[in-house]
């Protein structure tokens, strides 16, 4: 038990401090692919997933734990990620995201945090659980990738490996323009570490690293997965309502862990406030948390569960989930961002003419 | 000439949205200064501006978790 609590906490700690502290947003990053054709953080997100392929695989492979893809359930996986993209949009942030606003102090994301558990919980063991269940029976035989096209797990992530690789080059070669920033207050260590404007890819290299890390972690406590957040998420409360210690896992310190490690990192570089949104913000919020946990509850998993870990894996689940989910986020950009401002300036055209 | 935006509150990317909106209310070499307190902020509002040409002429922490920035139209 202090094992668990010890790992997953430093774990998510460790994300949730890397997280703030480089601002690795996917909501924002999926979103700007549309509205700004800025694909920077799509890139970052390849960076932490073929980091952490390698490094899990290779774990695989010297026997530290065993990996099963399972089969793949299909129709809940699309449907379930295109909602929870959806969600995000609504709610400001991915699931991992809203954690660490919350740790920012951000009431909205506080309020967006309790429908996501509530919902996620209700999918897990609560009234949805018999349509939850009926959806994920509709299942495709084979989820992992290799497995489907007879090729080696190594071979894929190879290809994996030389595409994020030429990426990275294309993108790093190109010209880029001087951001300004602000006056640094602070030296060394504390500057880098408390106030610096990170790099996406260096983020994303240290994203990776952390998943890595968390599948021996959560292993040793006989939790056979790497970074989850949902199903933590909705443990925490149903162990609140029910006083079952067998809703308590490594998972659920790992995304504590998120929140106090943004916390930390906020308190200490000046950037913790409790803000309180607006009510349109609010509801928002609040939908937005609703469809996340029914969204990344019927697929399974979040940005994190199926974006960053599914993926890595090299399963159908996760790079699916990944594409539907970024359908659902510019499907809500579209009305949330897009149309609004069509429409005032329609309106103003009108008035002028 | 000096528009003043002011975004305190907003989430993240409303307040860039505004800003974007505001800028083209204002003539060039005019300036706007935007108040914001959203984090992501920091970053993608002074991306937006030298990206989009525009000068950063102020930039500045105001206290927890509140910023300033004045941007002078291109």
């Amino acid at each position: 038990m202090l094992q668990m609590i010890l790992t997953g906490l430093l774990c998510g700690g460790l994300l949730g401090f890397v997280m703030q502290r480089g601002r690795f947003c996917l909501t924002g990053g999926f979103r700007d692919m549309y509205l700004a054709k800025d694909n920077r953080m799509f890139y970052a997100l390849l960076i932490a997933i073929a980091i952490q392929s390698v490094g899990v695989y290779t774990l695989i492979s010297l026997g530290v734990f065993e990996f099963s893809a399972g089969s793949l359930p299909i129709v809940a996986v699309i449907i379930g990620s295109f909602i929870f993209g959806i969600g995000i949009i609504f709610a400001g942030g991915c699931a991992t995201g809203t954690w660490y606003r919350a740790g920012e102090g951000l009431i909205g994301s506080w309020i967006a945090l309790a429908g996501y558990m509530l919902v996620a919980a209700m999918m897990k063991s609560g009234v949805l659980l018999p349509f939850d269940t009926a959806v994920k029976e509709i299942q495709v035989e084979s989820n992992s990738i290799a497995v489907t096209l007879g090729l080696n797990n190594w071979i894929l992530i190879a290809v994996l490996v030389a595409v994020v690789g030429f990426i990275v080059f294309r993108t790093l070669r190109k010209p880029t323009v001087k951001i300004p920033g602000l006056k640094p207050k602070k030296t060394g260590l504390a500057h880098i570490l408390f106030e610096k404007r990170w790099h996406p890819f260096v983020t994303a290299i240290l994203i990776g690293l952390i998943a890595i890390l968390a599948w021996p972690l959560s292993v040793a406590t006989g939790r056979i997965a790497g970074l989850g957040i949902t199903t933590p998420s909705a443990n925490i409360l149903q162990y609140l309502v029910t006083g079952e210690l067998s809703f308590i896992n490594w998972g659920v310190f790992l995304v504590l862990g998120i929140f106090l490690g943004s916390l930390f990192a906020a308190k200490m570089s000046g950037e913790f406030r409790f803000r309180l949104p607006d009510l349109k913000t609010t509801i928002n919020s609040f939908s937005g948390g609703l469809m996340m946990g029914f969204g990344a509850g019927l697929a399974g998993g979040c940005s994190i569960g199926n974006g960053l870990v599914m993926t890595a894996m090299m399963t159908w689940q996760g790079w699916i989930s990944l594409g539907f989910m970024m359908l659902g986020t510019w499907t809500a950009s579209y009305f949330v961002f897009v149309r609004p401002r069509k429409k005032t300036s329609q309106t103003a055209q009108a008035a002028t003419a | 000439m000096k528009k003043t935006l002011e975004v305190m509150g907003m989430v993240c990317p409303f307040p860039l949205v505004e800003a974007k909106e505001a800028i083209k209310e204002i003539q060039t070499g005019d300036e706007l200064e935007v108040q914001f307190d959203c984090t992501q902020g920091t970053e993608s509002i002074p991306r937006w501006a030298a990206e989009a040409g525009h000068e950063v002429t102020a930039y500045e922490q105001l206290g927890e978790a509140a910023w300033t920035i004045t941007i002078k139209k291109k």
